[in-house]
């Protein structure tokens, strides 16, 4: 309102502050993303100069495709599974932490660690825990829980996947909640102590509500991250036993890199993503409604 | 008083946190033991724990050309992505209009595109632009790739800083920019700190896009590409692979200790009440 008259909403100024990040994005992300996009419609095997091109068959094709429809499947379980867990041990992790430890610093940062420990490593660390190392303590404690195949059995090889992603991302989802704990004011809290709350009403009216944009973009960030799910397949078991635990990037890969059919994994790519934005969109606009305000 | 009713606490975060961080510790001490030993008992502690992985390590890689490397390709992207995604996240979330919550999609839209589809035309117009086989030119690429989790996570926190603080500084006749830089940006320290935090750790730590852009010449290389050779070529010896990963993986973990700390609450309510 008042704004108006100082030019507060003035276009010049709204360019300003967002054309520089918009066109860097642009750069990074939308200038490759539409070169590549070009590749759906044709054959091309990622090798050779010329690329043919081919109109809507490679989509006609993906639309019967056993593989792709599978991976489909497997990722949607990774996804509500994964998203689940993360949030909830989060959460839980970052409300512990907040009170006012000594060691609280040491421990964000511990299980920051596996975070930043990519591909190869957490792949060679975990087929050896699950391989040698629970095989050692089965011997010496006879528990049934280290005699369970963990990466060959079909039925449990996908929490497997779901609780290792878990394991190697969490310290990411805690730190954003940690900064959302601390912009909470502290008059709310004050306030709501001085209203007689306790601690679980105080969690559940006051510091969750309060949490809302931390909520909506580890909510936003793990689902980005389930649809990205790669490295922890391909280091533990490179889609496998069959193509059990095949996720849609992998299986994207696999087409474009393996079996050379560049131009058909750009288009299942293209499939996902359509998908997953009017997901996405639709989940934001939801969330992003019921933030707080200070 | 408060001491004993805390250290039982602090103690089982304490074991809570190796149990959690296991699998690395094992890791890591295998670091200190000598090949043979590694080989015969990979749990056991060393017996007479060396660092001779580790000085090998230092005299074969070219530590401070690496190191170097790092710095300025975490520096520049860093800088960068905390610049241009403050004022447009923090913009954005200011303005309620259609093409504000259009543009925030653009922005957010890009965390759903896997990287490795996009890869070869990524490297493509990198080398279109002269930036591959750059040190500073990979800093620069790190900005637009940085941008979509920066620009969501200013757009959320923004809202926890009011609206009368930057109307304010334009009623005291500063202009937009003058308002953020002096007024809004250092209210959003905490965020800021946050964002450093995440940026510096996978900035400092990442493989896939170094291996595509600088990996072909041994002067832009990276710490982390280093380590991989590690794993590749000598597959055989985890000592010197894990002794590499320990060296490269350090500063940025003592820097997620240092900058922690300005996290910190009550910056914005203190403001208000002024």
């Amino acid at each position: 309102m008042i704004g108006k008259k100082h030019g507060w909403e003035s276009g010049g100024n709204f360019a300003l502050f967002v054309a520089p990040a918009a066109v860097c994005v642009f750069l990074a992300f939308y200038a490759p993303f539409l070169m590549n996009a070009y590749y759906a419609f044709t054959d091309w095997n990622g090798i050779q100069r010329a690329a043919r091109f081919n109109g809507i068959s490679n989509f006609v094709e993906l639309a019967t495709d056993a593989d792709f429809l599978g991976s489909v499947v497997f990722t949607v379980k990774f996804a509500v599974l994964y998203i689940a867990i993360t949030n909830f041990l989060a959460i839980l992790v970052a409300v512990l932490l907040n009170h006012k430890l000594a060691i609280a610093g040491a421990v964000r940062a511990a299980i920051f660690v596996p975070y930043i420990l990519s591909l190869v490593i957490v792949g060679f660390i975990w087929s050896f825990v699950l391989g040698p190392g629970f095989q050692s303590l089965a011997a010496s404690t006879g528990w049934g829980f280290f005699k369970v195949d963990w990466l060959g059995d079909l039925r449990v090889v996908g929490l497997t996947v779901v609780l290792v992603s878990v394991w190697q991302s969490l310290g990411f989802y805690v730190l954003i909640y940690h900064a959302g704990l601390q912009a909470i004011p502290k008059e709310t809290s004050e306030a709501a102590l001085l209203d007689g709350a306790g601690p679980a009403t105080k969690l559940f009216k006051v510091t969750l509500p309060m949490l809302g944009p931390s909520v909506t973009s580890c909510f936003f960030f793990s689902l980005a991250a389930s649809i990205r799910v790669y490295d922890v397949i391909v280091s533990l078991t490179r889609g496998g036993p069959g193509r059990a635990t095949s996720s849609v990037t992998f299986d994207i890969y696999t087409e474009a890199f393996s079996r050379n059919r560049y131009g058909y994994g750009t288009a299942k790519s293209l499939a996902v993503l359509l998908l997953v934005v009017i997901l996405a969109v639709v989940q934001l606009r939801k969330m992003k409604s019921r933030e707080v305000e200070a | 008083m408060k001491v004993p009713r805390r250290l039982p606490a602090e103690a089982a975060l304490g074991v809570l946190a190796a149990v959690y961080l296991l699998p690395v510790i094992v890791m890591v001490y295998n670091g200190f033991k000598p090949y043979s030993e590694i080989m015969t008992d990979v749990l056991a502690l060393p017996h007479s724990p060396t660092m001779g992985n580790f000085t090998a390590v230092w005299r074969d890689m070219d530590v401070p050309t690496l190191f170097f490397n790092n710095l300025v390709i975490t520096a520049i992207g860093v800088a960068g992505i905390v610049a241009i995604s403050s004022m447009a996240g923090y913009k954005l979330s200011r303005t309620r209009s259609r093409l504000s919550w259009a543009l925030f999609l653009v922005f957010a839209l890009p965390m759903l595109i896997p990287f490795q589809t996009i890869m070869i035309t990524v490297l493509k117009l990198a080398k279109t632009l002269g930036l591959s086989n750059s040190v500073v030119g990979l800093g620069l690429q790190y900005w637009g790739f940085g941008v979509p989790l920066a620009v969501f996570i200013y757009h959320g926190f923004a809202k926890t800083i009011p609206r009368e603080l930057d109307e304010a500084s334009i009623i005291d006749g500063a202009t937009q920019f003058q308002g953020f830089t002096k007024v809004v940006f250092p209210l959003m320290k905490p965020t800021t700190a946050t964002i450093a935090v995440l940026d510096v750790m996978w900035i400092w730590n990442d493989y896939l896009l170094p291996l595509v852009m600088v990996n072909s010449h041994k002067s832009t290389r990276t710490l982390t590409l280093a380590v991989y050779s590690y794993f590749g070529q000598y597959v055989s010896n985890y000592g010197y692979a894990i002794a590499a990963l320990v060296i490269a993986v350090a500063p940025s973990v003592i820097f997620f200790l240092l900058l922690q700390k300005w996290i910190v609450n009550g910056v914005v309510a203190g403001a208000v009440k002024g």
